[in-house]
């Protein structure tokens, strides 16, 4: 009984193993890539990390930096040429000031709408509650076209407005913490307002600390969608590289896959996607559930 | 009880928004599919349904709509399994699995489409590691395994990796070739959704009584399948009806793997919905046949959602 556990145990970990490997595979490639030079990349050899001779690297001289400069690691040159050859701090600040626009305007938003319908009576709130049901099953990738004509017609193409506008409602939000404010016991807002708090006060110094749980979830779940979101700005921003957010960088280090030099593009591509990899691995549980909790989206 | 106004200032930014970025919209995409606006016209004419006529009967959205239920039917039901079959090997681990859950969740989290280029240099056929893996595997164990030569009506003469090998490595242009493409971008987008479905099956898992599979036993199902059969997938029911819908509508607006590695092609086979929103409408200007996409996609979206909500209050409850 006990062998045929371990066996049954080895076969599970074998198959996972395989699977695992599987998902790796790209992230491998990628960080591979940007370790290594041109030749071992362009003749597959040099395992992960590569040799890491110093060599002086053709394209740096042709660009025009000192013969000096040039001669290096090519895990170094990678990602000082990435860095010299694009704007990239410059992508990441735009993705955190619209990541954190969006959410921080969302809240605003939805908050004391959702404490309206979860605790206030008046006249048409469950009329508005339906509306929001309905608004729940609009897919905003799906009405892109329209926002952007409307946004065309303002002339608000290629603008920070144009990539936070749309997103500035999320009915989701709103849905949430409806759901969260309902378990809120009432007794503790009329105490609030025996003490003299008026519904503004109530809003943003009784309700919203008890729902930091709730908050921080869906404060994971719209930055990562955000953060990641390609199709929208790909749709918004046609040139203008200083509103460039972090996917749209990626595809311009990209460019000339057959021309260009590969290990400083993985280093930019890399250098871009980390920090929310890393974000997720320090932070796992909140993650999965941030995500996973409003993934009804 | 409170008799102030405050609910009116809390409610109507958001009232206004949802009227302004969400149902306008969905008018002015449904209006604009009748007419032959383009962006930037001063003209607008009426056109009935001439831009719907087009979609149904012209080649490119003809294919278009096989690219898209290609990708969804393929997709969604592999996604979907294989998300379960990992949850149900975790959840049977005596050790490791939160190791295997943080690897299988990476692809969710991380930016889509970063990870396609990362997959467009894995599968590429000079520089790959796929491909150069395929070609130092000729003649010997792994041309048997994935030339499928085990099974018994594979003659290994004819497999595609002997005819590969024998041509001078001739192994596939994943991305490039009209045979291949949409099943590797199909393989990608399995790649980056079954994760999230293996932790929402986790959850479902966990709300499983164990006093059930006990019950089973007793009533003589002692194999694992057959106690599969009658306790975990009847209980996981309402889990799978969500998973099934949040995968769908995922995978229906498929758009930066397509638009950064195939464009669409080769020769529209991957030409999904999304992209082709995006190519008709942004890049050549045809808005009101990208209005009209528009309104198909958002039908068979909403479509699909409230047949979810019909059988949730129909069926899925045990």
């Amino acid at each position: 009984m006990q062998t045929k556990e371990y066996i049954g145990e080895s076969w599970k970990h074998g198959i996972l193993i395989v699977g695992a490997i599987l998902v790796l595979l790209p992230f491998y490639m990628m960080v591979s890539m940007s370790l290594k030079s041109q030749q071992e990349i362009q003749s597959i050899s040099g395992g992960l990390i590569g040799a890491q001779e110093v060599q002086t690297f053709p394209v740096c001289v042709k660009t025009g930096y000192s013969e000096e400069t040039c001669t290096t690691k090519p895990y170094i040159y990678n990602y000082w040429f990435a860095f010299e050859k694009a704007p990239i701090p410059r992508y990441l600040m735009n993705g955190v000031i619209v990541t954190f626009s969006i959410f921080i305007i969302q809240v605003l938003v939805a908050l004391p709408c959702a404490y309206a319908l979860a605790k206030l009576r008046f006249y048409g709130r469950e009329f508005v509650f339906s509306m929001v049901l309905f608004c729940l099953l609009i897919p905003v990738h799906g009405i892109a076209l329209p926002l952007y004509i409307m946004l065309a017609q303002a002339g608000l193409v290629d603008t920070y407005s144009a990539l936070i506008l749309p997103w500035t409602i999320s009915v989701f939000g709103i849905f949430l913490m409806r759901q969260f404010f309902m378990t809120v016991p009432d007794e503790l807002i009329d105490a609030a307002r025996m003490d003299g708090m008026g519904e503004y006060s109530i809003v943003w110094k009784v309700m919203l600390p008890t729902a930091i749980p709730a908050l921080l979830a869906f404060a994971i779940f719209s930055v990562v969608a955000h953060w990641n979101d390609y199709f929208w700005p790909r749709m918004v921003i046609t040139g203008n590289r200083d509103l460039f957010t972090p996917p749209l960088g990626i595809r311009e280090f990209r460019g000339g896959i057959d021309s260009d030099e590969f290990g400083p593009m993985m280093a930019s591509i890399v250098t871009v996607t980390v920090p929310l990899i890393v974000a997720f691995i320090i932070a796992q549980k909140r993650f999965i559930e941030g995500i996973t909790l409003t993934g009804m989206k | 009880m409170h008799n102030s106004k405050a609910h009116i200032w809390f409610i109507a930014p958001a009232i206004i928004l949802m009227i302004i970025i969400l149902i306008f919209p969905l008018f002015l995409a449904g209006g604009i599919s009748f007419t032959d606006y383009n962006l930037g016209n001063k003209s607008i004419g009426w056109v009935g349904l001439e831009n719907y006529d087009k979609m149904f009967n012209r080649k490119t959205y003809v294919k278009m709509i096989w690219a898209t239920a290609t990708y969804v039917i393929v997709v969604v039901p592999i996604s979907v399994v294989l998300g379960l079959c990992a949850a149900m090997l975790l959840n049977s681990l005596r050790f490791g699995a939160d190791i295997y859950k943080t690897i299988f969740f990476l692809p969710v989290m991380a930016t889509l489409l970063a990870m396609a280029i990362a997959w467009e240099f894995t599968l590429h056929p000079t520089l790959g590691i796929v491909n150069s893996f395929l070609a130092n595997g000729c003649g010997g164990v792994r041309e048997f395994i994935l030339g499928l030569h085990w099974l018994p009506w594979v003659d290994s003469q004819q497999s595609w990796y002997h005819v590969a090998c024998a041509n001078n490595m001739d192994f596939p242009y994943w991305l490039k070739q009209k045979n291949t493409a949409i099943w590797t971008i199909c393989f990608i987008g399995i790649w980056q959704a079954f994760g999230f479905n293996m932790v929402l099956y986790l959850a479902g898992l966990t709300g499983i009584p164990r006093e059930l599979y006990h019950a089973a036993e007793m009533d003589g199902a002692k194999s694992t399948w057959e106690q599969f059969k009658l306790v975990t997938w009847p209980m996981l029911g309402p889990t799978t009806l969500f998973v099934v819908t949040i995968t769908t509508i995922r995978t229906f607006q498929v758009f930066d793997t397509i638009e950064i590695l195939t464009k669409g092609g080769p020769s529209k086979t991957t030409y999904v919905m999304m992209y082709a929103i995006f190519e008709k409408a942004i890049q050549q200007n045809l808005t009101s046949i990208g209005a009209a996409i528009t309104v198909v996609f958002i039908a068979f979206i909403l479509i699909l959602t409230f047949f979810q909500r019909y059988v949730i209050e129909r069926r899925v409850h045990y």
